[in-house]
């Protein structure tokens, strides 16, 4: 376990905070009216994914936790949780829905994705910057209509429904930033 | 284009463009452009006012707010007063960045020149000359203040000064200047009494309620401040509370992280509040109370979670304020910050004497956010600061 700043948070990063494992989902820095440097931060514990709000001193050190990173494709859900295995090792991990949060609607049967571990646990997976899925579900797209604003929704086959131009056809592989849930491009 | 950063490029747009082949004259390219720059999050402002006119609502506040604002003075006779922007001499406040540039003489003979953190210093100077009442209502400048919702470095800041006034007199006016810009600026006002602001209503009726710093500790965090002024009671409760307590911290960092953590998020949301009565070691330039000199006079408002103005019954004592400056100049050296040598000149005007007076800075862009129901800051200006850098 390595000991580490305020100074060097970012998000995504699991500490220690009151005796349990937590992620850091964000963080800022304020400066309270005539005061110094503090950083405001929301930590999820990782048990059980409850949201809370801490402010630490600028400068206070935490408890980092060590995560391995393993590369593990994705078969199935649970009830309150999705199964993961190694291809390699066979070894399978069972991720927490609420360790997965909102990217739950992106995640796809036999895709890989980047699982974080901790002493064996999963602890959470890696965010990809981008989604590539298919449209399941597009009315068509009136051609040449160029009102402003010009967008429809679609449904892609996670079950997620995006809005994206109106030239997107049914069957068409889109890319989506899961962050914002917003269309980037034909993928 | 760079997706997952949202920054995008235009070429790179142009090229999918061209990749979508649903346009073949070139002048439709520009709203085909247009387009598929709305799919990004990352448009500029001018570019969302083009697409959607109806948000120039916001911007059109602003208009009015900044011209009843000014109306408000101008009927009270207070004197408006241009403060300079670059100045050589900063007040000390350690707990701010400042913004350092060079001014050239014919010679090229370089000066470190900084933009003011607020006009307080130069509308002071101006009651010493005997201005009287006088409000600036300017833009100041604090460095590093970037990245969260509440702040954009260039911000536009109202202050005003009273001759004879007390804090407690400005919390007076400020609650009339407030309700009277709302009730013109939003004609709804004036009969509700209200305003939405996300998820609140909050009720704007006179009196606002006022409460003591020393309560607020009592009833949020359960800490006693009269125990707690005693630094040594003040480390074994924030331990006990399961803050990492260390030996270089100061009693105000124990303080304020009691504050951010356990007191200001349960300020009410509902109704304006006033915080009123701050320990000393939190109000640099505000007087001492007579009656008990641990804390100062200092006021800050809260209105739906924002903190929107700060006042305090000014220091009028130039020794003490000089060893104030020294000591947060021997702080902004502790921090690494960006070094500056304090205003003598501001000592001198203080010998000189300034009137028995308060004032107040109120931060307008937060004001706006009030006003348009918007919760970043970002979104009441045409150009932020993430659009120019």
């Amino acid at each position: 376990m390595s000991i580490v700043s305020t100074a060097d948070f970012f998000k995504g990063m699991f500490v220690i905070y009151k005796n349990e494992p937590h992620q850091i989902v964000e963080f800022q820095h304020v400066n309270p009216g005539k005061g110094s440097a503090f950083v405001r931060t929301k930590l999820k514990a990782l048990k059980t994914g409850k949201v809370q709000e801490f402010t630490y001193k600028a400068g206070d050190t935490v408890e980092e936790l060590p995560v391995e990173t393993h590369e593990m494709q994705y078969l199935y859900p649970e009830e309150n949780a999705f199964v993961f295995m190694d291809n390699y090792s066979y070894e399978q991990a069972s991720v927490s829905k609420n360790l997965i949060g909102d990217f739950v609607k992106y995640l796809k049967t036999n895709d890989t994705y980047q699982v974080l571990l901790h002493e064996g646990d999963a602890v959470g997976i890696r965010i990809p910057k981008k989604v590539r899925l298919r449209v399941t579900e597009a009315e068509e797209g009136a051609r040449g209509n160029t009102v402003v604003g010009g967008t429809k929704t679609v449904v892609v086959e996670t079950g997620a429904r995006v809005t994206v131009p109106l030239f997107i056809k049914e069957g068409e592989m889109i890319a989506v930033d899961p962050a914002t849930g917003s269309y980037v491009e034909r993928a | 284009m760079c997706a997952g950063t949202g920054l995008v490029s235009r070429s790179l747009i142009r090229e999918k463009i061209r990749d979508c082949e649903i346009f073949s004259t070139k002048s439709r390219l520009n709203s085909r452009l247009f387009l598929f720059v709305c799919y990004n999050t990352n448009m500029k402002t001018w570019e969302k006012l083009k697409h959607d006119p109806r948000l120039w609502g916001r911007y059109a506040l602003r208009e009015q707010v900044l011209r009843e604002i000014r109306m408000f003075f101008y009927k009270k006779n207070y004197h408006e007063v241009e403060t300079p922007i670059l100045i050589g001499h900063p007040p000390a406040e350690s707990y701010l960045d400042v913004f350092e540039t060079t001014l050239l003489d014919r010679r090229k003979n370089p000066k470190n020149m900084y933009l003011s953190t607020s006009p307080e210093v130069a509308l002071k100077k101006c009651m010493v000359a005997g201005i009287g009442n006088c409000f600036s209502l300017t833009k100041s400048f604090r460095n590093t203040e970037v990245g969260d919702r509440l702040h954009n470095p260039e911000f536009t800041l109202l202050e005003w000064y009273r001759v004879g006034a007390t804090y407690i007199d400005i919390m007076k006016e400020c609650e009339v200047l407030i309700l009277d810009v709302l009730e013109r600026v939003i004609p709804a006002v004036k009969a509700s009494k209200t305003i939405q602001y996300g998820k609140e209503k909050i009720n704007l009726t006179s009196p606002w309620k006022r409460l003591s710093v020393q309560e607020a500790f009592q009833v949020f965090a359960n800490v006693d401040l009269n125990e707690f002024f005693d630094i040594r009671k003040a480390r074994v409760i924030a331990k006990k509370k399961g803050y990492t307590v260390a030996d270089a911290n100061t009693w105000e960092e124990l303080f304020n992280q009691v504050f951010l953590n356990e007191v200001e998020p349960h300020i009410e949301k509902n109704r304006p509040v006033f915080l009123y009565d701050f320990p000393k070691a939190v109000g640099a330039l505000a007087k001492t109370k007579t009656d008990d000199p641990r804390f100062v006079e200092r006021f800050e408002l809260y209105i739906g979670g924002l903190e929107l103005a700060d006042c305090y019954t000014e220091l009028t004592d130039w020794k003490e304020q000089k060893e104030r400056f020294e000591k947060e100049l021997l702080e902004i050296k502790r921090l690494g910050k960006t070094p500056y040598s304090y205003d003598e000149d501001f000592i001198e005007a203080l010998k000189a004497g300034l009137p028995a007076s308060s004032g107040i800075a109120m931060g307008i862009d937060r004001l706006l956010m009030l006003l348009t129901n918007t919760n970043n800051v970002a979104d009441t200006l045409l150009f932020p600061i993430d659009e120019l850098v």
